[in-house]
C-alpha cells in the first residue's frame, strides 16, 4: 500500500518505519525540515532499539521517504495522523496539529484514501476529523475516517509493532476495516521477517477488535489509566508494608498470581511518568468530566503519583538526616529504561526537589544525559555510574536500566563517601546489595543494613523471612 | 494429619471438606448446634458445587462435626480458625470471635500445634492471636501461629480450594513451615490430581499449584490487596460504562480493547450493577481501616466504593427512564444472588435494588434459581417468587436482570415477549446483546452502551459488524 504517516515523532516514526519494512512503501512527513535533513542523512531524533537499522534499511531502499506535509499526502491510499496531542494549560488535549493536517490532507489528498487517526486523542475527535475533512474537501475528496490507537511502548516500541498483544480499529464503513486490515495483514498473520528477533519464535497472532470510532478512541485511555492505576495501587500497598512490616515484593507476588490480577505493572516505585501515562490520566478525567461523568477514582491515581517524590524524598531525609549540602548520586534520568526519554521523568522530578534542598546532585544515565541537559542544564553530568558514585553520601537508584543490575559494587563501596544505596526501583533483594557492605532502602521493605553492622538493624519478628 | 477447622461458614464448611479430601482427619468446630445437627444429618447448608459430593464422601469418616473447640484442639496437629469477621459500624473487622477461638486455645496445647488463621483478617491479627494465646501462660515453644488466606470464591470453591492459583503460607516461625507443606503437600506435589476421584479439573488450572512462603503480615496484606484490587477493576470498568453511555461509545468493545492487554486481562472487566458479596463490601472498608490506622489515607479505596454505590443509583435512574413512573409498576426481577453460582444474597445489589423499587411502590415478581430461601428471609412478603423466569415476566411492565446465572443469558426470548405486558428488558449485567434484541422487539436497556430500540436501531446500518478475530 502507499502509505503516508504525518509526524515524524515517537509514534510517527517508528510506525513509518515498520510499516515500511512489511514491506508498504511509506512516506513519513513534518513540518520540522531540520528533523526531515536529520532522518534523511540517516541519524535519528531520539533513541529507541532497532529504530536506527530499520529506518536506514528501508531509507535506502527508498520505501521510507521522508517528506514535506503538502507533498505526502498525495497519492496517498492511508494516511496515517501521528502528530503530537500536548495537553494545554487546563487539561485538555491540543488538537490544533491534528486540525493542521486534517486541512491539508483535505486540501492536497487525491482519490479514494483512508485518514487514521493514531495520535491519542479524546473521543469524538474522529468525528470532529470527519467534519473538517468535508467541510474544508467538499465534494473533492472520497475519504473514510479510522481510529488506529497506538499501544507502543518506548524502549520496546518496535518489538510491540511486531508482535502486538491486539490491534484495535474503529471504523464506520467495511472499506476502512478492509483498508486497515490489509495494511496490518503481515501483523495479523505474523508473516514477515522479525528485524528484531534472527530467529523469531511463532508468537500468537494478535487479537484484531474492529468496532467504532468512540470506543476505539476510549480503549486507549482507558488501557493506559488502567495501567496507571495498577501502579499508584501497588505504590499504596508498598506504603502500607513499610508501615506494618510486610514485604511488597512477596505481596506483589501473591497479587499477580492470580489470573484475574496479573503480575504485570505492579511494581512499587517513584510513580508513573513518561510522556503517555501522566497526560492519557489527565486526559481521560477531562473526558469523563465533560461527559458528566465522575472519575475521581483516576484523580486519587494522579495524587498518589504526585506524593512518591515526596515520599522519596522523606526517605533521603530519614537516613541523612540534613539534605543539604550533601553529594547524592542519582542514577538513572529517563522515565524508565531502554528509553532517552526524560519527559515527566519521575528522576527529573526528584532531582528538581533535591537541588531545592541545597543537595549536591552528580546524576548519571545511559542514554539520556544529553535530553537532560535541556531541562537541567546546570547538573553534574558523569560520564559513568562510578564517576557519578565518588564521594556520595548516597547512592539513589532512579531508573531500572539493565547496565545498573550489573555493577561492581566493591568498587563502588570503595568510592563513596558513605554507604548508603537508596533504590526506587526495588531492582536487588536487600542481601544482593548489603552483602558488599551497603545499607540498602528501598520501597515498600524494610530497610536492610549490612552484616557488619548488625546493631543498627531494626529488623522485627519476622523480618528474617522474606 | 489431624486438622482442626473452627467456624463452619464457607470458607470453613469447604476448607474442612476438602482437607478431608486431602487425606486428612478433619474436625470441624462450630458451637450452632442446629447447623451441626444440619450437617451430621447429611444436609448441605450453603450452595456450593461438588460441596455435596466431598460431605457425602467424608462424613462420619475423615470429616467429623463437633461443638466442642478444647477437645478438638486436644486432639489436633493443626488448628485453623475459619470464623466470622463481620464488619463493624466504624468499617473494621469485628475481631472478637477470632479472639474467642484464641482465648480457648491455650488450656488445650497438650503438644507442639500450628494456628492458622484462614478467616480474612487485617494485619496485625496473628500477631495479636500470638499474644493472646501467651498471655494465658502458653508455652511459646508449644505452638506458632501462621497465616493461611482463603482465595475460594464463592460458588465455585471447591473447586478453587483444590485447584488454587496460587496457595499463601504466612509464618514468623520457620519452624511450622514443614507442617503447613506437608498439609498441602497433596496439591503441590501433584498427587491428588493423579487421582481417580479427584474433582474435574477446570480450565485454566496450574497444576501444581505455587506455593508462597512469606511472612505472616505480607500473607495477610496478600488477602486484602488482592481483593481490593480486583474491586476496583470492576469499578474502573463501571466507571468507563458511564462514559460509553455519554459518549455513545460500548462498553463491550472497550472491554475487549483493554482486556486484550496482557497486563491488564479480561477477566473482572465486566461492567454491571456493581460488586456485593460478603468479601469485596467487607475487605474494601477493613483494607482502608488498616490504611488508616497505619496513618495513610486509602482515598482510591474510597472512590472504588463510591463508584460501587453510585453504579446502583445510575441503574435506577435507567429504570426510571425507562419506565417514567414507577408507582404501581408490575417488575419482573431475574436473579437475587449477589453474582451467579451461588445463593449468598450479602450485600447484593439485587437485593438493595429491589428494596427500593418497592419503596417507590412497585410490586415485584421475582426468580433466582438458588438463592429465593435465603431472599425471603431479608425482603418484604410483598414480594412474588416466581417457579421459573417465564412465570416472572408474566403480565411484567419491564424485566431487570439482576445476576449473571447463566440461564439468564440463554432465555427464549420469544416466550418472553409473549408473556410479558410490555417488551422492556433493563439488563444490569449485559447479558445480550443489544442489536439482537431489538430485532426480537425488545426495548433493550444495559450498561455501557447506547439503548435499542424495535424501531430505531442504535447504529447506522452502514456500519460493519464488530467483531473480535483472531483470538
Amino acid at each position: 500500500m502507499k502509505i503516508s504517516v504525518i509526524g515524524a515523532g515517537y509514534v510517527g516514526l517508528t510506525t513509518a518505519a515498520c510499516l515500511a519494512e512489511i514491506g508498504h512503501s511509506v512516506r513519513c512527513a513534518d513540518n520540522d525540515e531540520g528533523k526531515l535533513n536529520l532522518l534523511r542523512s540517516g541519524r535519528m531524533p531520539f533513541f529507541e532499539t532497532h529504530l536506527e537499522t530499520i529506518v536506514q534499511r528501508n531509507h535506502a531502499a527508498r520505501t521510507l521517504q521522508f517528506e514535506e506535509v503538502e507533498n505526502a499526502v498525495k497519492g496517498a491510499e492511508a494516511i496515517l495522523i501521528c502528530v503530537g496531542t500536548p495537553p494545554l494549560d487546563n487539561g485538555d488535549a491540543d488538537l490544533s496539529a491534528v486540525a493542521n493536517v486534517a486541512r491539508i490532507v483535505a486540501k492536497h489528498a487525491t482519490g479514494h484514501c483512508l485518514v487514521i487517526e493514531k495520535s491519542t486523542v479524546p473521543v469524538k475527535t474522529g468525528q470532529q476529523l470527519k467534519r473538517q475533512l468535508q467541510l474544508y474537501a467538499g465534494n473533492r475528496l472520497q475519504c473514510d475516517l479510522a481510529s488506529n490507537p497506538e499501544f507502543l511502548r518506548e524502549g520496546t516500541a518496535i518489538h510491540d509493532f511486531f508482535h502486538p498483544d491486539r490491534i484495535v480499529i474503529g471504523v464506520d464503513t467495511e472499506w476502512a476495516a478492509a483498508q486497515l486490515r490489509e495494511m496490518y495483514r503481515p501483523i495479523l498473520e505474523q508473516s514477515f521477517h522479525c528485524p528484531v528477533h534472527p530467529q523469531c519464535q511463532h508468537t500468537p497472532k494478535p487479537a484484531l477488535i474492529v468496532t467504532d470510532t468512540e470506543s476505539s478512541e476510549l480503549i486507549k485511555h482507558a488501557s493506559n489509566s488502567f495501567l496507571a492505576m495498577k501502579i499508584s495501587f501497588i505504590n499504596m500497598v508498598a506504603d502500607l508494608c513499610e508501615a506494618t512490616g510486610a514485604n511488597i515484593t512477596k505481596v506483589a507476588q501473591g497479587m499477580g498470581m492470580d489470573p484475574r490480577i496479573g503480575p504485570a505493572f505492579l511494581n512499587p516505585g517513584i510513580g508513573f511518568g513518561g510522556f503517555c501515562f501522566p497526560k492519557d490520566v489527565q486526559a481521560f478525567v477531562r473526558i469523563a468530566s465533560q461527559a458528566g461523568c465522575d472519575f475521581s477514582l483516576l484523580k486519587e491515581v494522579e495524587n498518589i503519583n504526585k506524593r512518591r517524590i515526596d515520599r522519596f524524598v522523606e526517605k533521603i531525609r530519614q537516613e541523612l538526616w540534613v539534605i543539604a549540602g550533601r553529594k547524592l548520586a542519582v542514577l538513572g534520568l529517563a522515565f524508565k529504561p531502554n528509553t532517552d526519554d526524560v519527559r515527566f521523568a519521575p528522576a527529573i522530578e526528584l532531582i528538581r526537589a533535591l537541588v531545592r534542598e541545597s543537595a549536591i546532585v552528580r546524576a548519571y544515565d545511559p542514554q539520556a544525559t544529553e535530553k537532560a541537559k535541556a531541562v537541567l542544564p546546570n547538573l553534574d553530568y558523569c560520564s559513568s555510574p562510578y564517576e557519578a558514585s565518588a564521594d556520595t553520601d548516597a547512592i539513589l537508584l532512579t531508573t531500572e536500566w539493565d547496565e545498573f543490575r550489573a555493577l561492581d559494587w566493591e568498587r563502588i563501596r570503595g568510592l563513596v563517601a558513605r554507604p548508603l544505596i537508596i533504590d526506587g526501583r526495588n531492582m536487588f533483594t536487600p542481601e544482593e546489595i548489603t552483602a558488599h557492605g551497603f545499607h540498602y532502602i528501598s520501597i515498600g521493605r524494610q530497610p536492610a543494613f549490612s552484616s557488619d553492622d548488625e546493631v543498627f538493624s531494626r529488623s522485627k519478628l519476622g523480618a528474617a523471612l522474606p | 494429619m489431624r486438622v482442626a477447622v473452627v467456624g463452619s461458614g464457607y470458607v470453613g464448611l469447604v476448607a474442612g471438606a476438602c482437607f478431608a479430601d486431602l487425606g486428612h482427619t478433619v474436625l470441624l468446630v462450630d458451637n450452632d448446634q442446629q447447623k451441626l445437627a444440619a450437617l451430621k444429618g447429611g444436609q448441605v447448608p450453603i450452595h456450593e458445587k461438588f460441596l455435596p459430593e466431598l460431605l457425602d464422601r467424608h462424613r462420619g469418616q475423615r470429616l467429623r462435626f463437633s461443638e466442642d473447640l478444647h477437645a478438638a484442639v486436644l486432639e489436633s496437629d493443626v488448628v485453623f480458625i475459619a470464623v466470622g469477621t463481620p464488619t463493624t459500624e466504624q468499617g473494621e473487622a469485628d475481631l472478637s470471635y477470632v479472639e474467642s477461638v484464641a482465648t480457648s486455645i491455650p488450656s488445650a496445647l497438650n503438644g507442639y500445634k500450628v494456628i492458622v488463621e484462614k478467616s480474612t483478617v487485617p494485619v496485625y491479627t496473628s500477631e495479636w492471636i500470638r499474644k493472646i494465646i501467651l498471655r494465658h501462660a502458653a508455652d511459646p515453644d508449644s505452638f506458632d501461629v501462621a497465616s493461611n488466606p482463603e482465595f475460594l470464591r464463592e460458588g465455585s470453591g471447591v473447586t478453587d480450594f483444590l485447584f488454587p492459583d496460587r496457595i499463601v503460607i504466612g509464618v514468623d516461625d520457620e519452624r511450622c513451615v514443614s507442617v503447613l507443606r506437608t498439609l498441602y503437600a497433596p496439591l503441590t506435589d501433584g498427587s491428588y490430581y493423579q487421582r481417580g476421584d479427584a474433582i474435574p479439573r477446570p480450565d485454566r488450572a496450574q497444576i501444581p499449584p505455587p506455593l508462597i512462603v512469606t511472612s505472616t503480615k505480607s500473607a495477610e496484606l496478600i488477602k486484602h490487596a488482592s481483593n481490593a484490587f480486583l474491586a476496583m477493576k470492576i469499578s474502573f470498568i463501571n466507571a468507563v460504562a458511564s462514559i460509553c453511555e455519554a459518549v455513545g461509545a460500548d462498553v463491550q468493545q472497550v472491554c475487549q480493547g483493554i482486556g486484550s492487554d496482557r497486563r491488564i486481562g479480561h477477566r473482572f472487566l465486566n461492567p454491571g450493577i456493581g460488586y456485593g458479596g460478603s468479601c469485596f463490601p467487607k475487605d474494601l472498608k477493613a483494607f482502608r481501616a488498616v490504611a488508616r490506622e497505619c496513618g495513610y489515607d486509602f482515598r482510591l479505596l474510597d472512590e472504588v466504593m463510591h463508584i460501587n454505590e453510585e453504579q446502583r443509583q445510575r441503574f435506577l435512574r435507567k429504570v426510571r427512564s425507562a419506565l417514567w413512573t414507577l408507582r404501581g409498576k408490575r417488575l419482573a426481577v431475574l436473579g437475587l444472588a449477589f453474582k451467579g453460582g451461588t445463593d449468598d444474597i450479602r450485600e447484593s445489589p439485587a437485593i438493595m435494588l429491589v428494596e427500593t423499587l418497592l419503596q417507590e411502590g412497585c410490586s415485584i415478581s421475582a426468580y433466582d434459581p438458588a438463592a429465593e430461601v435465603r431472599a425471603r428471609e431479608v425482603l418484604p412478603a410483598s414480594v412474588q417468587f416466581a417457579e421459573n423466569p417465564y412465570a416472572a415476566v408474566r403480565d411484567a411492565d419491564a424485566l431487570l436482570i439482576l445476576t449473571e446465572w447463566d440461564e439468564f443469558a440463554a432465555l427464549d426470548l420469544e416466550r418472553v415477549h409473549g408473556a410479558m405486558k410490555y417488551p422492556i428488558v433493563i439488563d444490569g449485567r449485559n447479558l445480550y446483546d443489544p442489536e439482537s434484541m431489538a430485532e426480537q422487539g425488545f426495548t433493550y436497556y444495559s450498561i455501557g452502551r447506547s439503548a435499542a430500540t424495535p424501531e430505531v436501531r442504535s447504529s447506522p446500518s452502514n456500519v460493519p459488524p464488530r467483531a473480535v478475530e483472531n483470538s
